[in-house]
């Protein structure tokens, strides 16, 4: 019987190979993505690499508190402005000391998108051999829920709230990932939590393409307590941001974007939206907008992986 | 704190060589998740989207929550492909 039970169990526990370096017991809010997230990249990457990160919801767990610590990792605390110049500066003494390492600049959107991103695309430009993560919880979630550049149109935050003047935020969110592959890096991908297998793969693969350069990895990660949803719907969230379309699954090697996960008839964008309390204010026309800005960011993935077979520019109608 | 050969006037912010800090987390929970046995079809969705990793295989081909720490979410429940996992509140445990 229990051989029989065996063939079903999930591939995602065959990329599990080392231990979990956290304790049990961790400071995160029940539900939270980027818990889940923490604890499987070492398991995946193993536990000798090197992590460091910025203050964020990450960083209480990450740098340890009064002496003490929450896990057994190497990690190495930065500032917000410095977060890839930090790690620019750790790969080159590690190349200079002949060690061979993988260090993880593991940080949330608000780092990665608004206020580290200098760095990011200087490290981007330089091809430092390192692997970036950005976790995207979509808001300034450790300070109080603010509203950051990824944050989409009509969601209310601390910053954005909803009352008769403001109707949540009124700018649309940016593509991060597609920004960093426009960059020609060696590997950039995007992954959720409810494809663990494929973020799986993708950190496998980024490991190996960082012998190349500069790896970018934009991880979406629910946080339930500054989204207003469910704690049990943290991976249902994920799946259907996957099936509207919101957020897309794909992979760039050298700036060539391909799917991972095509999605033949999207749902409508409402499906996702109604999971949570941040878009409860939104009427049809606001979701319209939304809506809108989902297609084209779609659209213009779909013109960007086909850019080696049709590689010319439109003609204008005047010629 | 033990002494360091690399940092003579300067220790690192937290040390990882005592025992690591653990917070009892059982205690935020509401709901505690059960496994009905019968419905397991043991395919480990619990197990890999459990943000504590707190489901553990049993000898008998069935998984269960170490209570001391799961925090209640009730993700298990939701993503077990059976319904084989209900969320039952604390109150019924109290003795």
């Amino acid at each position: 019987m229990a051989e029989k039970n065996k063939a079903r169990l999930t591939k995602v526990l065959d990329y599990l190979k080392y231990d979990d370096p956290f304790s049990k017991g961790v400071s995160f809010c029940p539900g939270c993505g980027l818990e889940l997230l923490l604890r499987f990249i070492p398991r995946v990457l193993g536990n000798d690499i090197i992590i460091t990160g910025t203050p964020s919801c990450s960083a209480p767990v990450l740098l340890g508190q009064n002496k003490q610590s929450w896990h057994t990792l190497s990690y190495f605390g930065t500032l917000m402005t410095g977060a890839a110049a930090n790690a620019t500066g750790l790969v080159r003494y590690y190349k200079k000391a002949g060690i061979d390492n993988t260090v993880v600049c593991f940080n949330g959107d608000g780092t990665a998108n608004d206020i580290g991103f200098g760095n990011l695309s200087g490290a981007a430009e330089r091809n430092e051999p390192f692997i970036y993560i950005c976790y995207d919880n979509e808001g300034y979630m450790n300070t109080g829920i603010q509203k950051s550049g990824t944050t989409p149109y009509g969601a209310t935050t601390t910053t954005t709230p909803y009352g008769t003047v403001h109707k949540g935020k009124n700018l649309r969110r940016m593509n991060l990932g597609v920004k960093m592959a426009m960059n020609k890096i060696p590997y950039t991908a995007t992954a959720t939590l409810s494809d663990l297998e494929d973020l799986a793969k993708k950190l496998l693969k980024a490991k190996k393409a960082k012998e190349r350069g500069f790896c970018f990895l934009h991880v979406f990660a629910p946080c339930p307590t500054g989204w207003g949803a469910n704690p049990a719907d943290t991976i249902e969230i994920c799946r259907q941001a996957v099936k509207t379309n919101y957020f897309p699954l794909w992979e760039a090697e050298n700036g060539k974007i391909r799917m991972t996960k095509t999605v033949k008839k999207p749902k409508p964008v409402s499906n996702y939206t109604k999971l949570m309390k941040k878009f409860n204010h939104m009427t049809e026309a606001d979701l319209e907008i939304l809506q809108e800005d989902v297609e084209y960011e779609t659209c213009l993935l779909g013109g960007l992986s086909v850019l080696e077979a049709e590689c010319q520019l439109p003609v204008s109608a005047q010629d | 704190m033990s002494s360091n050969q690399y940092f003579n006037h300067e220790g690192p912010w937290s040390e990882a060589t005592d025992s690591l800090m653990c917070t009892d987390t059982g205690d935020w929970r509401s709901k505690r998740p059960v496994v009905d046995k019968e419905k397991c079809i043991f395919c480990g969705f619990c197990a890999i989207y459990c943000p504590i990793q707190v489901m553990e295989m049993t000898a008998d081909s069935c998984f269960e929550p170490d209570l001391d720490f799961c925090k209640g979410c009730g993700i298990c429940a939701k993503e077990c492909p059976k319904g084989a996992i209900t969320m039952v509140s604390e109150g019924e445990f109290v003795s």
